[in-house]
Order: structure tokens, then sequence, then C-alpha cells
């Protein structure tokens, strides 16, 4: 069961890892207020464009609900992208252009894999934006203060995520370990 | 204000750096979850909502802390997860995991992000259009499990123990293969 090379890099165990993510939440909920991501990508747009389309973005209701750059909301995204690079830097693991899965599916062609997570950040973006929430803004802050719309969104979003999956990589999974 | 942009800077530094270190942010790690040959992200993320249920409502003990429920739209939400679910299995990223991946530099990752600007800058520009339409008339307010039991710790027992069985089945259900690779 265990990985024969122990040189490899081990990702950590799920349960530690959920007391150490849950107490992050905890604290932006005691520090800030319910978390989320979703709403970071708006704040980033709205500071884009506010200086290109300042009458655009002010006539727009969605760009008036969400703060612009300087706000917990996109220090949050910004700090994400460091915690990654800081946990990239410091695992041994190489981290992969087209995942493993993907290659084994449709080969080492860059343009479709890239064109594929194009395709797939617009949809849980727009989506996000639609339901007022991601997986993290929503199904994590929503079901953590036991709303409903968190579990009915979570619900659903495992159902058609694992159907998807299905449907793209077909049985080419058996194989592959 | 600053204080503010801090706590969200270090917020987002671990928040990203633990689910990095989980391997969330690796879309192959997510796409075999969602495979169901490896149980421990779908775990991980339901056992940090439980644990995190159970921390808010110390704070709210205390009363401490800010919070704010979304709505449940029955046709809204659900339409969203549905597309949402559609996206997240063709990648394997969500919105927050895309900028830890771009961190970790993952190439993928920045055409993920880059189509997430786009995707919220359509919505936005639709905003008008699609809330009224999709999003108010089955606008069931404000609800959570508290209002439906009628009590905080009753409602918080109800979740634990449904989320305590979904992380039960998934670790009996989802094959067992090597994790990581």
């Amino acid at each position: 069961m265990e990985q024969q090379n122990s040189n490899k890099p081990r990702y950590w165990n799920w349960l530690p890892a959920a007391f150490a993510l849950a107490g992050v939440i905890v604290f932006v909920f005691a520090t800030y207020g319910p978390p989320a991501s979703s709403s970071g990508f708006v704040s980033a747009l709205k500071g884009a464009w506010s200086s290109l389309a300042p009458d655009y973005i002010a006539s727009k209701a969605h760009y008036r609900m969400i703060p612009g750059p300087g706000s917990w909301l996109f220090a949050f995204i910004l700090g994400m992208a460091i915690g990654g690079f800081i946990g990239g830097r410091t695992f041994k693991k190489p981290v992969t252009d087209i995942p493993p899965l993907w290659r084994r599916r449709f080969g080492d062609d860059a343009t479709r894999r890239y064109t594929a997570t194009f395709l797939g950040g617009f949809l849980i973006l727009f989506a996000s934006r639609l339901a007022g929430g991601c997986t993290l803004g929503l199904f994590i802050s929503g079901s953590t203060q036991l709303a409903l719309s968190g579990l009915y969104f979570g619900v659903v979003i495992f159902a058609f995520a694992m159907l998807t999956a299905r449907l793209v990589y077909g049985n080419a999974t058996k194989e592959v370990s | 204000m600053i204080t503010k942009i801090l706590l969200g800077l270090f917020s987002g530094v671990a928040f990203g750096f633990v689910i990095q270190r989980v391997g969330a942010s690796d879309p192959n790690r997510m796409t075999r979850a969602h495979l169901m040959i490896d149980a421990d992200i779908p775990r991980f993320m339901l056992a940090a909502v439980a644990l995190s249920a159970a921390g808010l409502f110390g704070l709210q003990a205390v009363g401490v802390g800010r919070t704010m429920v979304l709505p449940t739209s029955l046709v809204a939400t659900g339409l969203a997860a549905a597309i949402f679910g559609i996206g997240w299995g063709l990648c394997g990223y969500c919105p927050g995991t895309t900028w830890a991946a771009v961190g970790e530099g993952r190439l993928d990752a920045v055409f993920a992000l880059a189509g997430g600007l786009a995707g919220a800058m359509v919505f936005a520009h639709l905003h008008e259009r699609l809330i009224p339409l999709l999003y108010d008339p089955t606008n069931l307010g404000q609800l959570t499990v508290t209002g439906l039991v009628g009590n905080h710790a009753l409602a918080l027992a109800v979740v634990l123990v449904g989320l305590g069985a979904a992380i039960y089945l998934i670790g009996r259900i989802w094959h067992h293969d090597t994790p990581s690779e």
C-alpha cells in the first residue's frame, strides 16, 4: 500500500491537514468574517478596469458590491499564491504543467490542456459569481455557518464534478496509479 | 484598512500553504478524488468544514467574529453548482486552488486563472440580466439548519453527524490506490 520509493515526498495526511485548515478558517471568521476566494477575482478585475473604464465599473452592480484590490478579499487570494509558492519551493515533488492522468488520456499537447483549464476556470468563476461564492466562499464558509445554500451547493458540485471527470477521463484511469 | 489587508494576506498565505501540503492544489490529485480513486481530498474538505463549524460555534458562544449567510436560490444556486461542477471536473481546479497552484508554478493553473478572470468578467457584465432571471424568483432567503431545527447546538450536531457519515462512506467506497502520482 505504501509507496515503495521512500524518497518520494508525502502529502500531509488528510485529518491533521483538516485541523490545520479549520484553524485558519476559524481565525478568518474571528478576524474578518466568512472566507472567500471567487470575490477576489472580481476585486482584481475592478482594480484593473477602474483606471481604464471607470464609468463602466461604476455602472455595474457586480463591481459595486465587491471592494477593489485594496481589500481583505484581494489580499487573501494574493496570499494564497504566496502560500502556494512557499509550499511548492519547500516540497520535493516537482509540479506538472500537464497532470499525468490528463497526459494518459489526451497526450502531451499542451495547448489542449491549457484550453481545457481556461474553459474550466471560466465555468467555475462564472458559476461562483452566479451563486455568490465558490468552494470556499459558499460551500466551506456556508456549511461552517450551517447554511443550506452551502450544503446544497456542496452536494451538487461534487456530483457534477464526479460525473464530468468520468466523462472526460473515461476508463483511462483503471491502469493509472 | 492596512490591518485588514495584512490579516487577509497572512490568512491567504496560511491557507495556500496548507492546501499545497495536502495536495489540493494538484489537479491530478483533485481529478483522482473525482474519479473515486483518492479519498483523501474530499475527506480533508469535509473534515475541515466539520471542525470549522465546531470552532465557529465556540467563537459565537463567546461573541467573537462575523458571519454572513448567503441565501439559497433553488434555481441559481443549483444551476451554478452544476456549471461549477462541470468546470471543476474538467480542469481539477477551483477558484482558490488556482492561485495556490500558480504560486507553485503550474502553467495550466495560469490558464485556469485567466479563464476565471474572463468568467467573472462575463458574469459581472450580465449580472443585471441574470440575477433577476435566475436568482431572485426562487430565492428562499438565508436558510440555515439552525433555522430549520430551531436550535444552534442541535443543528451543529445534525450537520456533524451528516459530515461524519459522509467522511466514513467516502473512506469505504472510494478505492484506495497508492496516493499522489
